[in-house]
């Protein structure tokens, strides 16, 4: 660093911000790295959406969101599975899941509710959405994470 | 009790007045020279606390009330809910918790104020005047869009009920710590802001703040680690951390602060870095803004946050207005802000310092990045999309890393510049340390690279910083024929900021080892009828039993598993899945079985009719070391919180031997 009154010496800046050059770009290279790993970053769907991409629909998993039919909630005998069907006012989609399903979920079909509203994390194919982990949106004040999976 | 409600907004009224008072006074007696008149500002500062506590205190009857009348109270709170989580209510919705946030201000800025007035100058009544200005501001949003009082048009015979999941004891005292430490850092902020104002910018500002930035930090740190156990005992994902966004928004001020803290040893031994810890300490401060921000505007729609509330569009001219006029007065200010020294060397104290500030900062910018792609993403090419926790784990993991190994090493260098060959002598026994641990591991069968270099990260810290205990009581017991624990205690009492910090840098390496554990946690989710058993890792649960039971709050249905580990029985866990009445919502309660070397963690998902229960249990291994780590931190804490803050200030300390524990460096 340099002193009060003199200005810095040409090499000592020099130094300094070659070092800054380095520590930036690899940082740049490690986010840029990092936002690259599968599952970094996941898009979010509506069910019409998913629907108009079709097989263009990106690889790997990503997020739909939309609100629980609750007429449409089955389990399978294995009791670990449970299918249902989520809409967004326009369009109604096929959800499949075998992991657990989150607390606010079942509150709100205990409550015969049609409000509780859902992102699935999953994989869209032959109309139905394979998802491995279910998050509920609480329509309740206070938005505590409800997790479920993963 | 009596509900004072009624008091409530005329109170808040009140204290916007003085806050405003406070502003104008304190400012203009500043800028003009009219002690008096700052003065009076200082004073209705303290009236404004007064009026503030009142509100607070007001909201506080009308829960314990149980005065429905109030949107607030109905919304949060109900007759059955036990007495110390009606006063969680508080902080349990959003006008509540502002509410407590400007109580907190309020009076730190009281406190910090009028204990400053012993020091000369006008920058104690500028910093009073940026308080008032950020009191204000607060205020308002109570006042207008945030009005904890406002009134129901019907008065509900009972209210909704705290969400279950706020009733813990983790959330009797989560939030209040994080919002102490949020809010302690406004009174570092306001007087390096002061300072920079009135160009008086030598060590001055910080030594007087350095108590409250210590107190913000441990509150900080204290309040994410018991973030993290909530999330672990009550949500029942198994972890602790998932990389929410409201998780981030109060580890990124934690980053920067413990860079702030750090680096500001380095402005006190050599005057250097001084421009550098005033933007620290503005990033801070913004970053926490930023942080309650984030979490009350639903901005991002973390499934964490609080409902998409219509004070968003308030946070961000602050915001704003704060950074610009930061970075504006800094640039003003440039010439005072010139290190007095330079670097004599890379191998120095001072470059491990500047190193260690290079790594918080990039990981603050890395999580930063990831916490806000998400806006930018939809702002610039409207695609929703979310950052999951792959990214900030592989960003996060080299640097934290980088960071430990740091922790290890930084205490052991010189300042000024040291001898590399002294430095290679007290390198060996933990770079040894790290050797064994690593190949030992290695060859017993762990495979995940990133937890190798993790527990050799943190043996070479661990015996390094043990080193420096033993180096340092080894001259006490030869002096003076100590035994090893009094020579010990000596030196702590000797120097307690130099070993108070030593103790919360063991603290992160226990930590760091409860974290290098999670590369090995197990999961099995089954359906278990009564008889029925699972495995998970080396134990076997075994479905016995379902009891059911009721209580004015709640249906409870508890399920008792009986847990083997081999043949041996270790006796049963039961996991509850209950109903809570008021709110009409499920709730899992965790079982855990918590030793030093793995968790049990059982939660039950769902009961069907018939009895059978889907299980879904984990092994997380070494997580104990994580509550262990951050018990040993706040033990550091205490030790640096209690002990002497002024130190003997020279501007160029001699290069010492880091032995010697009576140095003039630490």
């Amino acid at each position: 660093m340099e002193a009060p009154s003199n200005p810095p010496p040409p090499a000592r800046r020099n130094k300094f911000v070659v070092g800054a050059g380095i520590v930036v770009l690899t940082l740049c290279g490690l986010v840029a790295w990092a936002m690259g790993r599968p599952g970094s970053t996941s898009f979010f769907y509506t069910p019409t959406e998913v629907m108009a991409l079709g097989v263009d629909a990106p690889q790997g998993e990503y997020r739909v969101n939309g609100k629980v039919l609750p007429d449409t909630v089955e389990g399978d005998p294995d009791g670990l599975t449970t299918t249902f069907e989520i809409h967004d006012g326009a369009t109604e989609m096929r959800v499949t899941t075998d992991s657990p399903l989150p607390d606010a979920f079942w509150t709100a079909m205990a409550n015969d509710s049609s409000e509780v509203e859902i992102v699935a994390r999953g994989r869209y194919s032959d109309g139905i959405f394979t998802a491995s982990q279910v998050l509920a949106k609480c329509p309740s004040k206070f938005k505590a994470k409800v997790a479920a999976g993963g | 009790m009596i509900s004072l409600a009624g008091f409530g907004r005329p109170s808040l009224l009140a204290a916007l007045v003085f806050a405003t008072f406070a502003l104008i006074a304190c400012g203009w007696g500043a800028t003009a020279k009219k002690p008096n008149l700052a003065a009076a500002g200082r004073r209705a500062l303290a009236v404004c606390a007064v009026f503030v506590s009142l509100a607070a205190l007001s909201l506080v009857t009308a829960l314990y009330a149980h005065d429905f009348s109030l949107e607030y109270v109905a919304s949060y709170s109900s007759r059955s809910l036990s007495r110390p989580y009606t006063l969680s209510a508080l902080w349990g919705g959003m006008e509540g918790s502002l509410l407590f946030w400007t109580l907190l201000l309020t009076i730190f800025s009281t406190v910090a104020i009028f204990k400053a007035r012993v020091r000369k100058g006008t920058v104690v009544d500028r910093a009073a005047a940026i308080l008032a200005g950020i009191a204000v501001f607060f205020i308002s949003l109570l006042v207008f869009p945030a009005n904890p009082f406002r009134m129901l048009a019907g008065i509900p015979s009972d209210g909704t009920g705290l969400n279950p999941l706020l009733q813990s004891p983790g959330m009797m005292i989560h939030p209040p710590l994080l919002y102490t430490g949020f809010v302690a850092f406004s009174i570092p902020f306001a007087f390096a802001m002061s300072a920079l104002v009135e160009r008086r910018l030598d060590e001055d500002w910080f030594t007087h703040t350095r108590r409250w930035t210590l107190f913000a930090w441990s509150a900080l740190s204290i309040g994410i680690v018991l973030g993290g156990a909530w999330a672990y005992t009550e949500l029942g994902w198994g972890g602790y951390w998932a990389w929410d966004p409201v998780e981030n928004a109060s580890f990124l001020p934690w980053l920067t602060a413990t860079a702030y803290l750090h680096s500001v040893v380095i402005q006190e031994k050599r005057r250097m870095f001084k421009a550098w810890n005033i933007s620290l300490i503005l990033m801070t401060y913004l970053l926490a803004v930023f942080g309650t921000f984030l979490t009350r505007s639903g901005i991002l729609s973390s499934i964490h946050t609080f409902t998409e509330g219509p004070i968003g569009k308030w946070f961000l001219p602050f915001l704003a207005a704060m950074l610009i006029s930061g970075i504006t007065l800094m640039v003003m200010r440039a010439d005072a802000l010139r290190s007095e020294n330079r670097f004599d060397s890379l191998l120095s104290r001072e470059s491990a310092f500047l190193a260690n500030n290079v790594l918080f900062l990039a990981a603050a910018f890395a999580i930063l990045w990831g916490t806000i792609y998400p806006i930018i993403a939809e702002v610039v090419s409207g695609v929703r999309l979310s950052v999951g926790p792959p990214f900030f784990n592989s960003v996060f993991i080299p640097i934290g890393l980088a960071i430990l190994a740091l922790t290890g090493i930084g205490p052991l260098i010189a300042w000024r510049r040291m001898d590399p060959g002294a430095l290679g002598r007290i390198i060996k026994a933990p770079l040894i340390a790290a050797g064994v641990v690593t190949t030992g591991l290695g060859l017993s069968g762990v495979r995940s690279t990133g937890a190798l270099i993790a527990f050799g990260a943190c043996a070479f810290t661990l015996i390094a910083v043990g080193g420096e205990f033993v180096r340092g009581s080894r001259i006490y017991r030869r002096r003076e024929r100590a035994s090893w624990g009094s020579a010990l205690r000596k030196t702590l009492a000797r120097n307690r900021r130099r070993y108070g910090g030593y103790i919360v840098h063991l603290g992160v390496a226990l930590i760091v080892i409860g974290f290098a554990g999670s590369a090995f946690k197990t999961e099995r989710n089954e359906q278990l009828s009564k008889g029925e058993s699972m495995k998970v890792g080396a134990y076997t649960l075994t479905y016995e039993s379902l009891q059911t039971a009721s209580t004015p709050e709640k249906e409870i249905a508890q399920a008792t598993l009986r847990v083997h580990k081999g043949d041996k029985d270790l006796g049963t866990m039961a996991p509850q899945r209950n109903l809570h009445t008021a709110q009409g919502q499920f709730q899992s309660e965790v079982a855990i079985r918590t030793t030093p070397i793995e968790d049990l963690y059982v939660v039950v998902t769902a009961f069907d009719p018939d009895g059978d229960a889907s299980v879904r249990a984990f092994v997380n291994p070494l997580t104990w070391w994580i509550w262990a780590g951050a018990f040993v931190m706040a033990i550091g804490m205490s030790v640096l919180l209690t002990g002497p803050i002024a130190q003997p200030v020279t501007a160029t300390s001699v290069a010492r031997q880091p032995a010697e524990p009576v140095a003039v460096g630490s």
